[in-house]
């Protein structure tokens, strides 16, 4: 079945986070005026008042059945699965319960409550960024992840059950939606915070192209994927492809390019406290090629971007520079 | 030693009158040398001395005047490649037109290419040019995409071995020039894209065949360039490279050792010999030779999976590009004249 328009009622996990607010306020100002109800911790304060929240705990081992009764209560017919961690936690058996059993126990609600539709929020990290990955990877692409990242392997991992549900519950329309690297002026996430210092720690000799997806396009490829139809995993990202040095010259920093070696070995200890994962998890995504098929999203969900890699970058860069200048 | 003023030149002319002795002197050393060890004409050793031979000729010709050439293009690179706008796969049209005199002085002066058949290449068609792998770094590729780059409206692409890529600095570099890692998904990629695909069947059995192998394809993977072809309507234009081979003369590959770098470990006469600089490739005299154009139009397009049928085709093409190797080969007179 092929509609265009928005579900009647949807239910959105992950409420206060940068994916939910925006959603949120976006599908507040439709003239459809769908019925929005938002779960997570607590209700971000923008959006206090405005609309349904239940406050449910991923991890709690009765949440599958707490997340079925809100949806049922309020006749959802579309679910935005996006609570997942911006950056990466340091408390990786937390995030692992919150990342993967969270998303199974979001999933079995979805299954009990009937719902039509369940759009998950997911990375095209779960690629992997590997020296044998072929210039464009499709979504037929084995989802290697990364050894040595907890998070991308939980994301994988929840990829991987997403896709046993789909195959278990034909009736309800899966979408994952698995963007290159999200940047813009709201959204916070690790490698935005690599970016933002004034020389970046880069691997000495390496030069991949790298995609960007503005935070606007990405939401826009959220709301195409409620409005329309299309199961399976989809790959976002804006158009053209740029090497990261140029990105670093556009934006005017310093690069810092240390030899893989030295890098894993002296990065160890900060990359383990900060986000308990060893660097090559990180640096690998600058490392290697992980550039992104995107034909289907072309083709099936009608997603074109608006901005290029090299606008989405400049969007990031320019609000730094009036950021600074407040 | 002045790299800069061309008109100044490095050694004065009593040093040179003296190099040039010496270098007379050395290679009737050598001669005397390889007549007392080696036996039959055909065998490894009187490949060598052929080989050795003409490389001194070559060198006595006029080698200060082509080293210094070599030199002043090298250092005209900038040190630091900076990348302004690079297309999806890479390639940095800047990067190009900076190598280009480096890629020409290559072409023509280093190597002496002699080039035949490009009138077969067609111009306006999907093309998938199948050559013969000589060598273990892609200077064939390099060189083939440089001579057809006039020939397309794009600059065509040439496949490079996988374990270039794991290393640093190389897989930047080969992108920036039209290098893209060998593997099914980017030849059809390419040819979706309209660009003209430079392919090496051969793979690592070809780069690595040891110097008395030389001119003899190896199995040509297994067939997968051919179900490409046929599925992207390509042109397969069959193509000898003959003269990289000599470039560096391979006379033992050790297993062991490429298994612990992860890279090929090669023993030529001057590598690991003479450090990196004998990787330098020696300036043997190359002849490209372009066949006729292989059409598939004809073809069901449902043979693509059909493995007999692929092998076929795969051994046609194959003994194709072994005609125009075996014909190049005998048409030259020597290997560096």
């Amino acid at each position: 079945m092929h509609s265009a328009a928005l579900p009647r009622s949807l239910a959105i996990t992950g409420l206060d986070t940068f994916v939910g607010v925006r959603l949120v306020e976006r599908l507040l100002r439709e003239p459809e005026q769908p019925r929005i109800v938002g779960i997570d911790l607590r209700v971000p304060r923008r959006l206090e008042g405005r609309i349904e929240f239940a406050r449910i705990d991923l991890t709690e081992p009765t949440a599958d059945s707490a997340v079925a009764e809100v949806l049922t209560k309020n006749a959802c017919d579309a679910v935005v699965h996006a609570a997942f961690f911006a950056r990466a936690f340091s408390d990786r058996s937390y995030a692992h319960e919150l990342e993967v059993i969270g998303s199974l126990h979001v999933m079995n609600a979805s299954a009990a409550a009937r719902v039509a539709k369940l759009v998950v929020t997911s990375t095209a990290q779960v690629y992997g960024a590997r020296p044998d990955n072929p210039n464009f990877l499709s979504e037929r692409h084995e989802l290697h992840g990364h050894p040595q990242s907890p998070t991308v392997q939980d994301r994988a991992e929840m990829e991987r059950l997403l896709e046993l549900f789909a195959k278990r519950h034909p009736q309800i329309t899966v979408t994952s939606l698995r963007p290159c690297w999200v940047v813009g002026p709201g959204i916070d996430s690790e490698v935005i915070r690599h970016f933002d210092r004034a020389r970046v720690t880069t691997t000495m000799g390496f030069e991949p192209l790298l995609q960007l997806l503005h935070e606007e396009d990405y939401l826009n490829a959220i709301e195409l994927a409620l409005r329309k139809d299309v199961p399976g995993p989809i790959n976002l990202a804006g158009s053209g492809a740029l090497p990261v040095s140029t990105l670093l010259r556009l934006a005017g920093k310093r690069r810092l390019a240390v030899p893989h070696p030295l890098l894993h070995r002296l990065g160890y200890l900060a990359s383990v406290w900060r986000a308990g994962a060893s660097p090559e998890g990180f640096y690998d995504y600058l490392r290697f090629l992980w550039v992104l098929d995107t034909q289907r999203a072309r083709d099936e969900l009608g997603f074109e971007p608006e901005y290029t890699t090299r606008e989405a970058w400049m969007s990031l860069v320019v609000s730094r520079r009036l950021r600074r200048y407040r | 030693m002045n790299l800069d003023d061309p008109d100044q030149p490095w050694l004065d002319k009593q040093e040179i009158a003296e190099l040039r002795q010496a270098i007379a002197a050395l290679r009737r050393q050598l001669e005397s040398g390889f007549e007392q060890r080696t036996g039959a004409a055909d065998s490894l050793g009187g490949d060598l001395r052929g080989a050795g031979r003409r490389l001194l000729d070559r060198a006595t010709e006029d080698p200060i005047a082509l080293l210094r050439e070599l030199g002043r293009h090298l250092s005209l690179l900038p040190a630091r490649a900076s990348s302004a706008d690079v297309d999806e796969f890479g390639l940095d049209a800047a990067a190009v037109e900076r190598a280009r005199p480096l890629l020409d002085f290559l072409l023509e002066r280093w190597w002496r290419a002699s080039i035949s058949g490009l009138d077969l290449v067609p111009a306006g068609e999907r093309v998938m040019v199948v050559a013969n792998r000589s060598g273990v770094l892609p200077w064939d590729g390099l060189m083939l995409s440089h001579v057809l780059a006039r020939h397309f409206a794009e600059r065509p692409r040439f496949l490079v071995a996988d374990w270039l890529v794991h290393l640093p600095f190389v897989q930047s570099r080969l992108a920036a020039l039209g290098g893209v890692r060998a593997c099914a998904e980017n030849a059809r990629d390419l040819l979706k894209s309209g660009r003209c695909v430079i392919a090496f069947p051969e793979g690592q059995k070809g780069a690595l065949k040891l110097f008395h192998d030389r001119y003899r394809l190896q199995r040509f993977a297994r067939g997968g360039f051919v179900s490409i072809a046929l599925r992207e309507n390509a042109v397969i234009v069959p193509a000898a490279v003959v003269g990289a081979e000599e470039t560096y003369p391979v006379l033992y590959e050790s297993g062991f050792v490429s298994r612990l770098l992860g890279a090929p470990a090669l023993v030529t006469p001057t590598f690991p010999l003479l450090g990196p600089l004998g990787a330098v490739p020696l300036p043997s005299r190359w002849h490209i030779r372009f066949g006729e154009p292989m059409r598939l139009d004809a073809v069901d397009p449902a043979l693509a999976d059909d493995p007999l049928w692929v092998n076929r085709m795969t051994e046609q093409v194959r003994g194709r590009v072994q005609r125009l190797i075996d014909a190049e080969v005998r048409r030259r007179k020597s290997v560096f004249s």
